[in-house]
């Protein structure tokens, strides 16, 4: 096979497909290219080889090329909720701005900080350019020792790189089966190059993950609302203008979700909705709320089962909605436990159905879903000879306990603001919770889902315009036929993240030898106890990693792949979680260097495994056999339009819900078990947010990593518009937390626990509650002057649903030692620095 | 006459920078000046407030709001009067700009200038990409410069990109001479407050705090006044449900639209709002 795809590659913006852009964009020469080759140096550097003189600079008067770029239709796409279409202005051969596109439905026409510098991604000095090997790594010969900040690579051709990898997993497969090869996949872009990764893993018999991130409260809730897993699916955004009431919990919207949430949260505002904001932190969000809940961390159940408590005493619940579509009227057995079966009850039903009691008649009924009836929904009644309660009773009982003036002290909250936020909620009419991801990175967050699908359950918030049941529309998506499971293929093996970790680091339940990486910065950067997995992955013979930029996890592979950036690429974008459209990305020119698209790398890589019939080296023939399974979006129209609006249902949760009696489930007979206590009702379980928590003492302070406007997880890093304005990682601290330890703004702080450090500059700020400290993440390991947050995490999961607790993390803080370095920092810096004294930083 | 001003609703800001950033993209601003920068209104540095946390179930003093600060393009710019070479001059449609091949950089426009909105290029412009966008002209070491107002833009039909890119729909672009347009319209109907108005500098940037406005609809990157049917921008938006395109109403009186997606219904009688 001869196919290194050095040079030209004339074609389809990748070399996929027919030539569409012959424009011979960068004349690379030899010697500058090898200096640059891994990207390494100062962010501030341009392409050296690259440059031309700029017309600008040649002739300073020059007239406006307003108008006259050519525009590129395209995508941002890493896993934030925008999913933003975008215009490419291309001239030369090169694009000069990025301005957001206009999608079939123009109200989803936005582009947020990041996406607008794209120019300072796409010509970054961090891109990687040509295949590398690292220096010391040889088939069945890893020296894995030799990984991480130390290593040094060689160049090697694609034939060379691919062949090695290829190789590496034939070798494996032979020696522990083809499920220890690893085909890793992160969330760094939303194209086909996972479904291109899934089929060559589902034809090899490989591995891939299941999510162990994220999924926590969108669990909790699914048991009762048969929905939810990434969040809750809720109604598109531009219906929340028809909400009355938003409750943001637990997600910094106006900073974290911007892109295509923020303009429709201000127009509900507008449009005279009342905002609510539980956060421990005060957030731009917080600072536009109406009333801001500051919560202490992890009580965020406790305060439901008060909001919970005080509609019931109100009695302001909906009462139409719980009878038609909940199991509130439901009977429930006092002896079991259980629902009471209509089985039991009437000798002519044979369905598993629930029952319940007509009020007008006092007899028993069999509760089907969608249908209203004068139910009673409290009280205990004996039935055929069995003693029940309703589950409306068992709730109220089990809340009876949950006033808010019995729980204001432990959630850190004034009582009569808990009352007024959910009156706001019970009585103003549609609204409801939109739910973040930050109490989902608590141990326990599953319970917060529960207890709040029962609040919005109390307040008739689904199925509504203007209901709002999370912050996750379930926007675009498209039927590729199964396109990545082929039946011909053993199938793929998935393993959620945290048994990933036991594979590779002990065999359990099965030994990885082998990791195929795309999209993905977790193993050396997004992975709590990131020491661990780094620790871990020395059992691996070979870590080959796909990438734009030189990712700390770049810098831990043995062969590294350079990818194209997303606008070098011809792709198809679905945006699941954010807007409605299907879009489409046109190459604005051909992939700089040698780098290539991963469609490009594992089409190739399928051919040397013996799957080349699998796969067509065409991109555009892929892209074309993928869109043709769909019945809305086809492959032409789509490239004329740069987007298609694909029907996905404006109101959420209309109609039965999707669980065994088609109601929401108030109480769940089959409640999973949590350290032994069983949840048919939501509990408020603690992990080390609680005051006694066995190493409180030690280190008294709770640490999260909120998600900032600066980047999409570890994406965007090393852009100069970005860096100038946010230069260096800090740890958010109450002044009250800092003068305690001796430590002043701007000062160097050491942060620990028992499984590491990270040294930062300490910000102090007034909006974190005491008590809690907070250093934003994604920042790379070479940001910090010394550790990383991830190597204060833990991978301590519950049992429900094993998600990844990032924030449940305990950690001391204490001036930095006087010997540490931070000259990365302090001295001459090439940007960044000259943004401070420019007042950008806000001052 | 046409006289272009920017109105600029704080109640819409949210702080994410898109417009500063927007900006250096669009007239290739070396790195480490702003044309436009977004301050924070609170504590002492970016998005932290002033005030205390709140404790033990108190009211919190918390504020924080966002304060973007550009060329406030005044009528009665300081700028132009001390420009001792006339480099800094007001334009026929009202915006501020610099000949900068007249600018000899003695600064005397930036001591004049009371909203900090100059910048000098002390060195040569280092800019990322280099060539930047190729639609403003490069401007050398040793001139002032600031924003334009996107003349360029403007020139072509085009709001500035700081407007057209501000994913809150927060900047609002136009004539302030006519009467009818959407700048005007806010002007009259909001609560809107210039920079230092007490310096008699007669800004015409103007910003909204208090009620809360539509903003600008981005449809589109054109100005107002080249748009066919401007009755998007200058008519208040119908308070009713958007447009359903799948699904259906929910359960009881809760899926109906007729019920429940009117107007808000008052607050809790008796409650604590």
């Amino acid at each position: 096979m001869s196919d290194d795809g050095r040079g030209s590659t004339g074609g389809g913006g990748d070399g996929d497909g027919d030539g569409v852009f012959r424009r011979d964009v960068l004349k690379a020469s030899g010697a500058a290219a090898v200096a640059l080759g891994l990207g390494g140096g100062g962010y501030a550097s341009s392409l050296a080889e690259t440059a031309t003189e700029p017309a600008s600079r040649q002739n300073p008067g020059i007239e406006s090329y307003v108008g006259q770029d050519e525009i590129i239709r395209t995508a941002c796409a890493p896993n934030c909720r925008g999913k933003c279409p975008l215009e490419a202005h291309v001239r030369d051969g090169r694009v000069r701005k990025i301005e957001p596109q206009i999608p079939e439905d123009e109200r989803y026409k936005r582009a947020c900080t990041l996406g607008l510098s794209h120019t300072q991604r796409i010509y970054n000095a961090t891109r990687l350019k040509y295949p590398m090997k690292r220096v010391g790594w040889e088939p069945g010969s890893p020296n894995p020792e030799g990984r991480g900040d130390a290593a040094e690579f060689e160049r090697v051709t694609w034939d060379e790189a691919l062949d090695y990898i290829a190789a590496e997993m034939e070798r494996v497969r032979d020696d522990y089966g083809p499920e220890s090869v690893y085909f890793e996949t992160g969330s760094g872009n939303n194209g086909i190059s996972g479904t291109i990764q899934s089929r060559l893993s589902s034809l090899f018999g490989g591995t891939q993950k299941s999510w162990s991130i994220d999924i926590n409260v969108g669990l909790g809730f699914s048991r009762l609302a048969g929905a939810g897993f990434f969040n809750v699916p809720t109604n598109e955004v531009v219906d929340w203008r028809n909400a009355n009431t938003v409750i943001v919990w637990g997600s910094d919207i106006f900073a974290s979700n911007l892109q295509q949430d923020a303009s429709k949260l201000l127009d509900a505002v507008e449009n005279g909705a009342k905002l609510v904001c539980v956060d421990p932190v005060y957030t731009n969000t917080a600072a536009k709320a109406d009333l801001w809940l500051p919560i202490k961390p992890g009580k965020d159940t406790l305060l439901t089962l008060s909001m919970i408590k005080t509609v019931l005493a109100d009695e302001t619940y909906d009462t139409e909605f719980l009878r038609k579509r909940t199991l509130g009227p439901a009977l429930v057995r006092d002896d079991t436990g259980e629902l009471l079966d209509a089985s039991d009850v009437f000798d002519d039903v044979t369905e598993d159905l629930p029952v319940a009691v007509d009020e007008s008649t006092g007899e028993p009924v069999a509760l089907e879903p969608e249908t209203y009836g004068e139910y009673a929904l409290f009280g205990e009644y004996t039935v055929a000879g069995v003693d029940c309660h309703t589950a409306l009773s068992l709730l109220e009982e089990h809340v009876s306990d949950y006033d808010p003036d019995a729980v204001a002290a432990e959630v850190g909250i004034n009582a009569d603001n808990i009352r007024t936020a959910v009156r706001w909620l019970a009585t103003r009419g549609p609204g409801g919770i939109a739910s973040g991801y930050g109490v989902d990175r608590y141990k326990y967050g599953h319970t917060f889902g529960q207890a709040y699908a029962i609040l919005l359950g109390l307040t008739g918030d689904f199925g509504r315009h203007g209901s709002i049941q999370g912050s996750h529309p379930l926007g675009g998506s498209y039927d590729n036929g199964g396109y990545d499971a082929p039946e011909d293929g053993p199938g793929t093996t998935s393993l959620p993240q945290t048994d990933i970790l036991t594979a590779i680091e002990s065999g359990d339940p099965y030994q990885l030898k082998v990791m195929y990486s795309q999209e993905s910065n977790f193993i050396a950067n997004q992975m709590p106890d990131r020491q661990r997995w780094l620790e871990a992955s020395k059992k691996l013979d070979l870590i080959a990693v796909a990438d734009m930029h030189h990712t700390p996890s770049v810098q831990h592979a043995d062969i590294i792949l350079p990818a194209s950036h997303w606008f070098e690429r011809e792709d198809v974008v679905d945006t699941w979680g954010g807007h409605p459209h299907i879009m489409y990305r046109q190459p604005a020119h051909d992939p700089l260097w040698e780098s290539k698209s991963d469609h490009w790398m594992l089409v190739r890589l399928a051919e040397r495994l013996g799957f080349g019939d699998y796969f067509n080296r065409d991109k555009s023939a892929t892209l074309r056999e993928l869109l043709a399974n769909d019945d809305e979006v086809d492959y032409e129209t789509l490239k004329e339009q740069g987007t298609v609006k694909v029907s996905t249902p404006v109101v959420k949760f209309t109609g039965e819900f999707n669980t065994p009696s088609g109601r929401l489930e108030l109480y769940d007979e089959d409640a999973p078990t949590e350290g032994g206590v069983t949840l048919e009702l939501p509990k408020h379980i603690e992990s080390r947010t609680a005051d006694d928590w066995d190493t409180a003492e030690d280190y008294p302070l709770m640490f999260i990593q909120k998600h900032s406007k600066w980047r999409i997880h570890s994406q965007y890093e090393y852009q100069n518009w970005l860096r100038e304005i946010n230069n260096e990682p800090q740890l958010d601290i109450n002044p009250k937390d800092a003068a305690a330890r001796g430590i002043e703004d701007g000062d160097y702080v050491r942060v620990h626990n028992e499984r590491g450090e990270m040294v930062v500059k300490a910000k102090l700020n007034d909006g974190m509650q005491p008590g809690l400290v907070n250093t934003d993440q994604g920042w790379w390991g070479s940001d910090y002057v010394r550790g990383h947050h991830n190597d204060l995490t833990h991978t301590d999961v519950c049992e429900v649903t094993g998600n990844f607790a990032f924030y449940d993390t305990r950690v001391e803080v204490e001036p930095a030692p006087s010997d540490v370095d931070t000259s990365k920092y302090t001295s001459d810096q090439p940007t960044g620095s000259g943004a401070t004294s420019a007042g950008a930083g806000g001052d | 006459m046409t006289n272009y001003g920017l109105v600029i609703d704080q109640e819409r800001c949210i702080g994410c920078h898109a417009c500063a950033v927007t900006c250096k993209q669009e007239n290739n601003v070396g790195l480490g000046q702003y044309w436009n920068r977004v301050l924070t209104e609170g504590g002492d540095k970016m998005d932290t407030p002033a005030g205390t946390y709140p404790e033990n179930g108190e009211d919190g003093t918390l504020e924080m709001s966002y304060q973007p600060t550009a060329c406030q393009h005044c009528d009665n710019a300081p700028c132009v009067k001390v420009c001792p070479v006339n480099a800094t001059y007001t334009r026929e449609d009202g915006i501020v700009e610099i000949d900068y091949d007249k600018c000899i950089g003695c600064r005397y426009c930036m001591a004049a200038c009371p909203y900090n909105a100059r910048v000098f290029n002390w060195d040569e412009p280092q800019t990322v990409p280099e060539d930047g966008t190729g639609d403003v002209p490069a401007r050398p070491q040793g001139v002032v410069e600031k924003c334009t107002f996107c003349s360029h833009r403007v020139e072509e039909g085009l709001d500035p990109a700081c407007v057209v890119n501000c994913p809150a729909d927060a900047r609002i672009f136009g004539d302030l001479d006519n009467e009818e347009s959407t700048v005007s319209k806010y002007i009259r109907k909001y609560q809107t407050t210039r920079l230092l108005e007490d310096r008699g500098t007669d800004p015409k940037t103007y910003y909204i705090r208090g009620e809360m406005s539509p903003g600008r609809p981005q449809t589109s990157d054109k100005m107002e006044s080249e748009l066919d049917d401007v009755s998007v921008w200058s008519e208040p938006k119908d308070n009713g449900p958007v447009e359903e395109s799948g699904g259906s109403g929910g359960g009881g009186s809760h899926g109906s639209l007729s019920n429940d997606a009117l107007p808000h219904v008052p607050a809790f009688e008796g409650g604590d709002d």
